[in-house]
């Protein structure tokens, strides 16, 4: 701030000694020659004003309907990989959702972002946010009340990204993994901390540090292209980098999610403890063979992995 | 399933009905004072290019430079009715710039030649001060650099040129990267209905 | 498994890398040459500026390069985006085929492609094929059998020993060998089929290189031997109903208890016993023999 305000004070500086030194040079002495601006009686003729554009943001309906299809999708979602237990399926509807919230939509609005606007509002009785703000916040997290993370799983745009790259997911040491995962309180922290903070300091680093949304509007600072690059490639090896060490929506997904009723479960009766769920699962979300709701991501792999159902028993 | 109730599951009922009631309340909350759309916008009463008072500075070029979209969603809008429609108009040559043959000075100020300078009506060659001229800002060469606007305030012009923000081609950002960094927090988000009004430009300080 | 599509989607994921890599490169290179080139822009304006106020016929010369600047900004947005969408094509063809690989049995992950080089390296050797019979050539059964049949004698009573020439010769007993034997001897149908199917020591298919023996005790059953079993026969591309696969290096074999309850699940590779197993841990484990020896 301090520097701009002195190459302003240097332009101005600058722009006088042009003045001064015009002055002996032929430049006109410019003098307003009307003091109020003619009408279109007055310039006669058949004069009509033009109108001035007024381009219009995007319909408000439209934008109802974007929170409609994110509550049908998180319902595909839910119904997908409750019921039908079919990663194909999942993997469809990342696709779209990618492609629709994503690129199409630009990844605005989303949840993550809208925490700041939320607790803003909450907080401050002179700020307010749309109704359409409101319903993309709390939309996911009722969802989340009874069935889990269904946002995560294909719906959250950033999530699909990195769900889709995911390819050789390495197991991160559990230890290493609650630490990191650490992370994400104090990002959550830090970004509501700074959203309150009143004008000079109030700052969203959510939406600042968004790895991602460069790429679905195909612009962007450099270095937050390279830092998503480099989260994409992270995450060819680390199963959604993001998600799970730095969201902060995630966060409180979570703690609404330990007191869901359902969620995606691993049942005892029908799968024998062969492990090979929980050697699936890229996210460290099923230990001991039984899913740590909280940490799944609805991601269905558990359920393609599977010997007993799926398409490896089909095949059989 | 049996329809026994378990302590254990009650409590979680009780749990879940909180959270559920918690989260209810505080949207109701929310949507109670709700605005409709709102949408990004200029206070042209803040801006620096267009506020009263400064004069003989560089035009703030942040509009251009920060805004995500390629060459910014801001730009320049000629409010029509406001306009003096003048033979030299301030904002469209560059007045301190030598005067040519012509008598008009020899540069024009747009760096991007975004203004389109056209004569209304039959021109009078004898006496040029008293014809008026339509100046039209393309809209797709215009970048918001703002030079324009702070040529032609008060006091060499009317004020009728100020930065708007294209909502047509803006991507609603959460976090307006022009907005934090305007020095002069110039950038607010307004319910749509205001966000054409012509404001009536003042000091801000 | 399709060999040419693997190889052509394997060619798509590398000529798709290289696209990603070249983009990257070019987007980089692009956004680096724009930032070089502003300040060169603003000072050539600047010095036509400064010049125009000495002569007016400069003026020209301004707009002349702000138009050349507007457009060479506006040129490289366009080539910009052109070039952000060739690398989210690039991209998703990448991640796509790279997953297609991946998925195409679980044959090509883990340690299992080791597997698959073992299964296809000894294609080329001789050791492989069926021990042909010592004459070669036209009937190579024929020479085999009646050398056999002359050692053993024609009678009944020789079905037993002449089987287990047969066995020990061709690790298993062929149609073709034992149909001769009725032919040669007094030894009939029946009687072979009933002792070759009694005693487990014979054969009628041909078996693997090297035998998997699947401990299916009670303390294994029930720590999950079906499981292991299904694992291995679906790893090893076993179809229903045979033992062994198609290349005959593995067969796996169900067997009762091989006596080491306390490492269930259990798998014994020819004679060499691992235990505490899970199914993938079985297939790591059959990863484990290399050593050609032959059986």
């Amino acid at each position: 701030m301090k520097s701009r305000a002195s190459t302003l004070l240097a332009a101005a500086a600058g722009l006088i000694l042009l003045f001064a030194v015009n002055a002996a040079g032929q430049a006109m002495q410019y003098e307003r020659p009307v003091q109020a601006a003619p009408q279109e009686e007055g310039i006669g003729g058949s004069y009509k004003t033009p109108a001035v554009q007024k381009p219009q943001p995007r319909s408000y309906w439209l934008e109802v309907l974007d929170v409609v299809l994110m509550a049908v999708a998180m319902g595909i979602s839910v119904w997908v990989v409750l019921r039908r237990r079919s990663r194909k399926w999942v993997l469809a509807l990342t696709v779209a959702c990618l492609g629709y919230f994503g690129f199409y939509r630009e990844g605005c609005i989303c949840p993550i972002g809208s925490i700041q606007n939320v607790s803003v509002a909450l907080t401050d009785p002179g700020y307010a946010i749309p109704i359409v703000v409101t319903a993309v916040f709390f939309l996911p997290l009722l969802v989340a009340l009874f069935f889990g993370r269904a946002f995560c799983g294909g719906v959250c745009p950033l999530g699909a990204l990195q769900e889709l790259v995911l390819l050789k997911p390495l197991r991160v040491p559990r230890r290493l993994d609650r630490a990191l995962g650490l992370l994400r309180y104090a990002y959550l922290g830090g970004a509501v901390w700074l959203a309150l903070q009143p004008f000079p300091v109030h700052d969203f680093i959510i939406c600042r540090f968004d790895p991602f949304v460069g790429f679905f509007r195909m612009a962007g600072f450099a270095h937050m292209l390279y830092i998503g690059a480099a989260f994409l490639v992270l995450g060819i090896f680390v199963g959604r980098p993001y998600c799970r060490f730095l969201c902060p929506y995630g966060v409180l997904l979570e703690w609404v999610t330990r007191l869901a009723g359902r969620g995606v479960s691993i049942t005892p009766d029908k799968e024998l403890d062969c492990g090979l769920c929980q050697e699936s699962c890229p996210y460290g979300a099923i230990e001991k063979m039984r899913v740590v709701r909280p940490k799944c991501l609805y991601c269905a792999r558990c359920f393609e992995s599977c010997p007993r159902e799926g398409p490896l028993a089909r095949k059989r | 399933m049996s329809d026994q109730t378990t302590r254990r599951g009650a409590l979680a009922r009780a749990a879940r009905g909180a959270a559920a009631l918690a989260l209810g309340g505080s949207a109701f909350y929310l949507v109670r004072k709700a605005d409709g759309q709102i949408v990004w916008n200029v206070d042209s009463a803040r801006c620096i290019n267009s506020r009263l008072g400064v004069t003989n500075v560089e035009a703030c070029n942040l509009c251009t430079t920060e805004c995500v979209v390629p060459l910014s969603a801001v730009r320049a809008v000629n409010e029509y009715s406001k306009c003096g429609r003048c033979y030299i108009c301030p904002a469209y040559f560059n007045i301190t710039s030598a005067v040519d043959e012509k008598g008009l000075p020899s540069e024009k100020l747009c760096p991007r030649d975004a203004i389109e300078r056209k004569p209304i009506g039959d021109i009078d060659p004898d006496d040029p001060a008293n014809n008026f001229y339509e100046y039209i800002i393309d809209e797709v060469k215009c970048d918001g650099c703002g030079k324009c606007v702070m040529a032609c305030k008060e006091p060499l012009g009317l004020g009728s040129i100020v930065l708007r923000v294209r909502h047509s081609l803006c991507v609603d950002c959460n976090r307006c990267a022009i907005s934090t960094a305007c020095p002069k927090d110039a950038i607010l988000q307004v319910p749509i209905e205001k966000a054409f009004d012509h404001v009536q430009l003042g000091s801000h300080d | 498994m399709n060999q040419t599509l693997h190889q052509r989607v394997r060619w798509a994921a590398w000529i798709a890398a290289a696209a990603v890599a070249v983009c990257v490169l070019l987007l980089t290179i692009s956004y680096a040459a724009a930032r070089l080139q502003a300040p060169r822009d603003e000072k050539t304006v600047a010095e036509l500026k400064r010049k125009v106020r000495e002569d007016a016929s400069f003026a020209p010369r301004i707009e002349a390069e702000h138009k050349r600047i507007t457009a060479a900004l506006q040129q490289r947005r366009k080539r910009d985006d052109v070039i952000a969408i060739v690398l989210l094509l690039a991209a998703s063809l990448f991640v796509a085929a790279a997953k297609w690989l991946a998925a195409c049995g679980g044959r090509r992950q883990l340690p299992m492609d080791r597997l698959v080089q073992l299964k296809a390296a000894p294609r080329q050797g001789p050791a492989l094929t069926l021990p042909a019979a010592p004459g070669g050539a036209e009937e190579p059964h024929q020479a085999f059998v009646e050398r056999i049949v002359e050692q053993h004698g024609r009678s009944r009573e020789a079905a037993i020993p002449i089987l287990q020439a047969i066995q020990a010769h061709y690790r298993y007993l062929p149609d073709e060998a034992l149909k001769l034997v009725c032919e040669l001897t007094e030894i009939t149908p029946a009687q072979i089929a009933g002792s070759s199917s009694f005693y487990s020591q014979f054969r009628r298919s041909p078996r693997g290189r090297h035998v998997v023996r699947v401990c299916h005790g009670t303390a294994c059953h029930v720590a999950g031997a079906r499981l292991i079993t299904d694992e291995l026969r679906r790893r090893l591309e076993i179809p229903g109903g045979a033992d062994t696969d198609a290349q005959r290096l593995f067969t796996v074999d169900e067997v009762a208890c091989v006596g080491c309850c306390s490492l269930a699940p259990v798998i014994m590779v020819d004679g060499q016993t691992v235990g505490k197993l899970t199914p993938t841990g079985a297939c790591d484990a059959l990863d484990g023999i290399r050593s050609p020896s032959p059986a």
